[in-house]
């Protein structure tokens, strides 16, 4: 039972993480560069939907599609002044400027929303629902649902349709686009765009049960970062496993000596939070010695 | 020209000028302490540079082997009371250590799993250190921790300190300036635009880059434990990603791989937040504004600004060809004749389950020049990367002079004798073409990296090996094109160049792969010529050529791969009429250049 | 708006020094240093707003001139900016920030300048170091965390406690305090468990603790990380008391949970400023809210006080920032939140309260005064 409750808690947690990796791998993709504020996007995406709510108090749900809007112009902004007057750089220039516009984007927010914990309404309402004897807040199930829709979509959008051919096209050879006559500039502003949206909108999920504080994108950059490496690099796919395998540990790593009743006692002090973070970085060197190229393989090419 | 000699040849003093006087002019104890933890950051930077702006590789460890050496000094300080000159070379020691351990499993990972993993390890060494509360102090670190001193004497604050580490920091300059001065800096170039080019002239990467990770932890020791010193506290946030950060935007906005670079940018940014401090809360916006306007006009970092500037007012230094000097003559061989100079036996190589070469053996003498030839995708290159040692072969062997040689690495090959060019040029395109061979001439004359001779010979190996790469351009035709970065070249002469290379190394076999590839008919007569050429001192050569005809007036027997096989050996003509060879070419495909 | 207490600051900026009518006013120079920016930037303000407020509040014969200089969180940030301040002009006190490291860095110089510095700091280190040259205006963890374990194993009876504190400085002697005076009754904790800040997910800890079999929970959590505790705990419906730390007793923590979320639990401080209570306190609540549209905690109130002492040593004659240090160590001040009296080594507050939610409004009520704990306030 306990086990269960970890899992919806640690998938509506990846489920979210998630999001913001899969940011993180479309612009990879499409630029060859780390895009170091996509944590902040996060940030900035809880911060819009409490300002948003301050003049317009309404369901998490409706202002949805408010953020993915201006989250998306923010990207849009971002990848002009952070990414095109360095494109023809190397990507270390690009992981500079997003650092650069990350300390902007947290410190506007400091000055703005002020440095307290704020939380952001939730999707539909607050509680929780019973389902066979597991507690599950309603704003669990909804994060996940939305993340699944929005993960889904995105996959239609690359897949299915002419604008997600150019998408693709622009991510696996620049050169090649362009001389199909694709507009590789608009395509890699549309990507920016794209993956702030995502990124805003899993600010929007995780600030209702998390809270949202100027300085949190660190934390959720880290992970995305993790996530895309575990996942193998430039993998869409293999990040949001990676996201999922690296909340779900977070959640059930704590609790294994409840999970695992016959593990000594002595050894449950082993289980604690820090010693999460310690296994989850020593578990990533290990993946790194074994699989150098991911758990999932690595599709992105190299440039020059 | 001499006035500009004149300006280019003050620079430096003007810039140590301004160095001197800055601290004389703001000399508030506030802004001598400022001053001092730039020349600290700059010793961080400077170390940094090894690894990231040499070696070439994203390491995010810099900031852990800075906390560590903080802990290590504020440890033994603050807890046992030991003094500098004790605690301060165990605080170099330790950071070293960390990084002989770590780079074992983490140094051959390739770029973004390399950056990863080096911030995995910095993220478990800031965890250890607030969990570690009984010898670390905890969250809240170590506090009275003793300044610079030696025998119950502690440095004062203000000038005694900061002349003190600013007069390390002099010292880590000098070091850091003679290691990568010269070709040796270039060798690194090299190594960072091309990894395939770097191994092929026979420079030991691995060591090379492992050598650059040490320099910088050791660097990263002296910062961290000046850092200690000079804050008298330790804690956590010396190890946390913050620092990192800093250390790698110093590093980009100051010059990556210039000494000058990292006083530049540790200068700007310890500075900066000071100077926006009047902004109150909005300074750090403004000071990310500012970065952010600093990488866009200053892509290359400050020194690159000054370059361009420089250039503008026409301060380029000039350059002055070295005379020529012939390489000495080959020694002579006290290996019999009868063994070959390359045998190849049986040699297999499977990529999944495709054989890329099955069974192939063949053998080339001295001064003989062997053509392979065969369909695409018939297994050439591979052929040519195992006799080089880039590729591990299945099964058979390679061997030179009856030497096994097939399990070598590829740098001792290049050390034996072995040398080649590629199919897709490997050059550093903004590397002069002079450069380009002196590099390879240096790892030759033995000169190279972390091999360096007494202080007082040590220009003469440089100087040596520019005037021999000058004799080989000359050899090959092109001496007027030395200052000439090779990105300028045409086709032609790239391949030319990337000839006289491989000749730097004073092979016995040299190994060409498509040499005649986009040249025009002129160029490929040209080519043929020199190639015959070539051979008079003894060098074997293998020409891979889909060229039959360029092929057919140059060497003295063609060897036929087919789907991984060798199909065909013998005489030029014989090979050409050989119906296995017909019928592989037009079976495969329209061949290139079949009459 | 959100903002307005920016305003409300830039408004303050132009107005000081504040102008004084008497004759020949003394000069005083109080630079705030605080962190105002990073993870402490809630606490910071909280400090800066203080500060700001009693020198707003200073007395007519004084012309006061300070500026506010963020310290950020590192021990680098905060020696920077001390050295800065003791550049620019004479200088009375120097409001100090919070946090434990940045204390530790400047007390050296504190020392060698001869300056006094005012801070709500909970760390024990800083006034164990025999520096007389810091002032501590919050009860510090040898006083609060009696507090803490007192009422809930005096007041409510509880005999296995589960405690959860955080990983930071502010946690990790919290919990040593915490641990000793359960050892004091006898008790130790049933289970016990560290967090790192960026813990999400509490379920893992809670039901962990709860597997122990508690009959209360003591927490010793920063804002953010506290109200997630509180959150799950409610939703899991625990149904045993929790006991909170300081950041508890901060507004903006309260206003992250739901008023039904809080029944039940209660939290630590030297006061509880939004509680109201006497007409001093209404008077500091009603300025505080006017000005920087913010609702004040414990913090402030405490570096309030600690400015205002600082102002009257100076009134009463403490001209340079030796004598002022002298002043305070030897004066006894009759604050809002409590009396102020230095032990000797710097720890000037001496109570704590303990404040409890109803479950109906997220503004707690003052259940349990604890005054002199460390008895230094006797005669």
């Amino acid at each position: 039972m306990l086990t269960l409750q970890l899992l919806v808690n640690g998938i509506a947690l990846g489920a979210a993480y998630a999001l913001c990796a899969l940011g993180f791998v479309l612009v990879l993709n499409a630029t060859g560069a780390v895009n170091f504020a996509q944590g902040d996007m996060v940030m900035a995406g809880g911060f819009v939907a409490i300002a948003l709510v301050s003049l317009w108090p309404v369901p998490g749900l409706v202002l949805l599609p408010a953020v993915v809007l201006i989250t998306g112009l923010l990207g849009l902004v971002f990848s002009a002044i952070g990414y095109f007057p360095l494109k023809s750089r190397p990507p270390v220039s690009v992981f500079i400027s997003t650092i650069a516009l990350g300390v902007i984007f947290q410190n506007v927010a400091m000055v703005t929303f002020g440095p307290e914990p704020r939380a952001t309404p939730p999707l539909l309402v607050a509680g929780n629902v019973d389902v066979g004897g597991l507690t599950v807040s309603i704003q669990a199930i909804a994060v996940i649902l939305i993340a699944a829709l929005l993960v889904g979509g995105q996959h239609v959008l690359l897949m299915r349709t002419r604008l997600g051919q150019s998408l693709r096209a622009t991510a696996q050879d620049r050169e090649m686009a362009a001389a199909l006559g694709i507009r590789v500039n608009l395509m890699i502003a549309l990507t920016f765009a794209l993956s702030t949206a995502l990124a805003g909108v899993a600010g929007l999920l995780l600030a209702n049960t998390y809270f949202v504080t100027p300085t949190d994108g660190t934390n959720y950059i880290l992970k995305a970062y993790i996530a895309a490496t575990i996942g193998g690099w430039g993998r869409l796919h293999g990040a949001i496993a990676g996201a999922m395998l690296i909340a779900v540990f977070e959640v059930m790593f704590p609790a294994l000596p409840l999970l695992i009743p016959v593990l000594p006692v002595a050894i449950h002090g082993m289980f604690s939070q820090t010693s999460a973070s310690i296994v989850l970085y020593l578990a990533l060197l290990a993946v790194l010695f074994l699989r150098p190229q991911g758990l999932f393989g690595e599709i992105a090419q190299r440039r020059a | 020209m001499s006035r500009r000699a004149l300006i280019s040849g003050l620079m430096p003093f003007a810039g140590l000028a301004c160095l001197v006087a800055w601290p004389l002019v703001f000399n508030s104890p506030y802004d001598l302490r400022v001053f001092t933890l730039v020349g600290i950051y700059s010793i961080l930077v400077l170390g940094y540079q090894f690894i990231f702006g040499h070696a070439g590789a994203l390491a995010l460890t810099q900031g852990a082997f800075f906390g560590i050496a903080a802990y290590v000094t504020g440890i033994l300080g603050a807890k046992f009371g030991w003094s500098f000159p004790v605690t301060f070379p165990l605080s170099i020691v330790a950071p070293v250590l960390v990084a002989v351990v770590v780079a074992i499993p983490v140094l051959r990972l390739e770029s973004h799993y390399f950056a990863l993993a080096t911030l995995g390890i910095a993220q478990v060494a800031l965890l250890i250190a607030i969990k570690w509360e009984s010898v670390t102090g905890g969250a809240n670190g170590l506090a009275g921790v003793p300044g610079i001193g030696a025998f119950g004497l502690v440095l004062p604050r203000g000038y005694p300190t900061l002349a003190f580490v600013w007069g390390i920091a002099g010292v880590c300059a000098l070091v850091a300036w003679w290691l990568m001065r010269s070709l040796r800096g270039r060798a690194f170039q090299l190594m960072r635009t091309s990894e395939l080019a770097a191994m092929s002239i026979g420079l030991d990467t691995a060591r090379l880059r492992f050598l650059a990770f040490l320099l910088s932890a050791a660097f990263a020791g002296i910062a961290g434990a000046l850092h200690a010193h000079t804050l008298r506290v330790v804690s956590p946030e010396v190890l946390e990603f913050h620092v990192m950060v800093t250390c790698l935007t110093m590093a980009v906005i100051g010059g990556r791989t210039r000494v000058v670079g990292a006083f530049l940018g540790a200068f700007l940014l310890v500075q900066l937040p000071e100077w926006f401090r009047f902004l109150e809360h909005y300074y750090l916006i403004a000071y990310g504004g500012a970065l952010l306007a600093m990488i866009i006009v200053a892509p290359d970092g400050l020194v690159g600004l000054l370059d361009r500037i420089g250039a503008r007012l026409g301060l380029r230094p000039r350059h002055t060809l070295p005379a020529p000097v012939p390489l000495p003559s080959a020694a002579p061989e006290d290996v019999t004749a009868e063994v070959p100079l390359l045998s190849v036996n049986g040699l297999t190589k499977r990529f999944g389950g495709v054989a890329a070469l099955e069974d192939v053996s063949f053998q080339v003498d001295r001064g003989e020049i062997v053509g392979l030839i065969g369909p695409n995708g018939s297994g050439k290159t591979t052929l040519v990367n195992i006799v080089t040692g880039l590729t591990p072969a299945d099964a058979g062997e390679v061997r030179l002079m009856g030497q096994d040689i097939t399990h070598d690495p590829a740098f001792r090959i290049v050390q034996r004798g072995v040398a080649r060019t590629f199919q897709l040029i490997e050059l550093v395109d903004d590397m002069t073409c002079l450069e380009n061979v002196a590099v390879a001439r240096l790892t030759k004359l033995g000169a190279g990296f972390g091999r360096s001779r007494s202080p007082t010979e040590v220009d003469a190996p440089f100087g040596l090996a520019k005037r021999q790469a000058a004799h080989l351009l000359e050899r090959l035709g092109m001496l007027e094109a030395a200052f000439e970065p090779a990105g300028n070249l045409a086709q032609g002469l790239r391949r030319r160049l990337e000839i006289a290379r491989a000749l730097a190394l004073e092979p016995r076999l040299l190994l060409l792969d498509e040499p005649a590839a986009g040249l025009n008919e002129i160029e490929q007569q040209d080519l043929a010529i020199r190639l015959k050429g070539l051979r008079t001192s003894g060098l074997a050569l293998v020409v891979i050529e889909h060229n039959v005809p360029f092929l057919m007036a140059i060497a003295d027997r063609l060897v036929c791969l087919n789907a991984g096989r060798v199909i065909a050996v013998g005489k030029p003509s014989d090979v050409r009429a050989d119906p296995n060879v017909v019928a592989a070419y037009f079976g495969a495909q329209p061949a290139d250049g079949l009459p | 708006m959100r903002y307005s207490w920016l305003t409300g600051l830039a408004a303050l900026l132009m107005l000081s020094p504040v102008h004084a009518q008497q004759s020949a006013p003394a000069h005083v120079g109080i630079p705030v240093l605080v962190p105002i920016t990073g993870f402490l930037s809630l606490e910071g303000t909280s400090q800066r707003n203080g500060a700001v407020l009693a020198i707003r509040n200073a007395p007519p014969n004084l012309r006061v001139q300070y500026d506010v200089v963020d310290t950020s969180v590192s021990p680098e940030g905060a020696v920077n900016a001390l050295e800065r301040a003791l550049d620019r002009g004479s200088v009375s006190a120097v409001v100090a920030s919070m946090l434990g490291t940045q204390m530790l860095a400047m007390l050296p110089i504190a020392l060698e300048r001869k300056v006094p510095l005012i801070t709500v700091s909970g760390t024990a280190q800083i006034t164990e170091m025999g520096n007389p040259y810091v002032f501590r205006f919050f009860p510090g963890d040898d006083v609060t965390k009696v507090a803490h374990v007192r009422y809930a194993v005096e007041e409510l009876g509880l005999r296995r406690l589960a405690l959860v504190y955080q990983t930071t400085a502010y946690g990790q002697s919290g919990r040593r305090h915490i641990v000793e005076n359960l050892a004091k009754h006898g008790l130790s904790p049933v289970f016990e468990e560290a967090l790192e800040v960026q813990v999400r997910d509490m379920l893992p800890v809670l039901s962990k603790a709860m597997a122990a079999n508690p009959d209360g929970i003591l927490i010793h959590l920063h804002s953010g990380p506290t109200a997630l505790f509180i959150r799950q705990a409610a939703a899991m419906g625990v149904g045993i008391p929790i006991i909170a730390g300081s950041a508890m007793h901060q507004p903006p923590t309260a206003a992250l949970l739901e008023p039904e979320e809080l029944r039940g639990v209660c939290a630590e401080a030297n006061a509880s400023p939004v509680s109201g209570g006497t007409p001093e306190m209404e008077r500091f609540l009603q300025q505080y809210r006017e000005m920087f549209s913010v609702e004040p905690d414990g913090f402030a109130l405490g570096q309030y006080d600690g400015t205002m002492m600082v102002l009257e040593a100076v009134s009463k004659g403490a001209r340079t920032a030796a004598e002022v240090a002298r002043a305070l160590a030897d004066m006894r001040y009759e604050g809002i939140a409590m009396t102020y009296k230095s032990d000797g080594r710097g720890n000037m507050a001496h109570s704590a309260v303990i404040m409890c939610f109803d479950g109906r409004t997220r503004v707690p009520k003052v259940v349990k005064r604890y005054d002199n704990i460390t008895g230094a306030l006797t005669p």
